[in-house]
């Protein structure tokens, strides 16, 4: 079956961003398809490329990422949600005239129509919230 | 496979709001995620759950600090098409607010109905 | 039918009493994260109509020491037993 993930909670502050990436690992293990996972509200931070948590705990980015290498998953991150949080790429940061950005490829920054497209091609859109 | 759903163009949405205006943003990112949904052709009914009903409450303003709100957003819902505002009954009771005084005309639904709306709609989200 | 998945515990939010109001009498709930609060047997008879059809992630029960405590009405699965709940049911609905 072809899976989405809404994901909204950031990492760290709850669990949803774990029990999501959990989620991800098991679906694909189970021989589907993960079309997307689109991060919005909070779930945003789950992009934040300077990112750092102890070496000891779990690194949320890195999953994902991972997720995308192994998998072919896109990562959408709703533009809006993102840039009201202070997550920018490099084109979003040239066009705002920010120094330096914080959110780089595999994540790519999109608009809410790439969520409402997942929901209407996929068999599954599971939310996580926080 | 079992309980694979054929998709039509224009499958029905749901997007249930359980939060109420300026106190978070969920409110107004439920509502974004289901203004463009109507933009992109789906069929999308709005049901407003426990705190959500206070969404509809008229006089609403900009919040404090200058913060938008929902109030500007609820108005656009004629213009995308999306008429189904649905708010449910024990809710309004529980807030003392009747369907007849909300901001936007909207049918109250009992807790009886609630099953038949995540049944019948091939998407439901929550915010 | 449908899977209900919630996040909260019964104890602390009342969301839980949301999913039950929108659920169908096949309809499933699964318990995940903080929800698992609601396996416990002080807790689980509020969802008492859900004979058979409450669900407990165990490994977040076991995260947080409460698979002792956890009513044997309850259904236990693992990770890969939540994507084969979501397999069988026609959606998901998610209460947080």
């Amino acid at each position: 079956m072809r899976y989405a993930i809404l994901l909204m909670g950031a990492p760290y502050s709850s669990q949803a961003a774990h029990s999501a990436l959990r989620f991800a690992r098991a679906l694909v293990g189970r021989g589907h398809r993960l079309e997307g996972v689109f991060f919005y509200h909070d779930g945003v931070h789950n992009a934040a490329r300077l990112a750092t948590p102890p070496q000891d705990e779990p690194h949320l980015v890195d999953g994902w990422a991972a997720l995308a290498a192994e998998h072919g998953v896109p990562l959408q991150v709703c533009i809006a949600a993102a840039l009201r949080r202070g997550l920018l790429d490099e084109r979003e940061a040239a066009r705002h005239g920010k120094q330096g950005h914080s959110i780089e490829p595999p994540f790519e920054l999109t608009g809410l129509g790439q969520l409402v497209d997942l929901g209407l091609h996929c068999d599954r859109l599971v939310t996580f919230g926080p | 496979m079992p309980n694979e759903k054929v998709q039509g163009v224009d499958g029905d949405l749901l997007v249930i709001l359980r939060h109420a205006p300026h106190g978070s943003s969920w409110l107004r990112e439920g509502l974004d995620a289901a203004l463009v949904a109507a933009a992109f052709g789906r069929r999308v009914t709005l049901l407003f759950m426990g705190e959500g009903v206070t969404a509809l409450v008229p006089g609403q303003a900009n919040g404090p600090l200058g913060q938008k709100g929902t109030a500007p957003t609820l108005e656009m819902l004629e213009m995308y098409d999306i008429d189904t505002l649905l708010v449910e009954a024990e809710a309004l009771v529980r807030f003392g607010l009747a369907v007849e005084g909300l901001m936007l005309p909207a049918r109250a639904v009992a807790a009886a109905e609630l099953p038949a709306l995540t049944a019948d709609h091939s998407l439901v989200l929550t915010f | 039918m449908l899977l209900h998945i919630l996040n909260r515990s019964p104890a602390t939010s009342e969301v839980y009493r949301q999913a039950l109001a929108a659920m169908g009498p096949a309809d499933r709930l699964l318990m995940i994260e903080d929800g698992v609060q609601g396996a416990l047997e002080s807790l689980a008879g509020r969802f008492g109509d859900l004979q058979g059809r409450l669900y407990v992630l165990e490994e977040d029960l076991a995260a947080r020491g409460l698979v002792p405590l956890s009513a044997d009405s309850v259904i236990r699965v693992d990770m890969e037993g939540f994507v084969t709940l979501t397999e069988e049911a026609q959606r998901t609905v998610s209460w947080y």
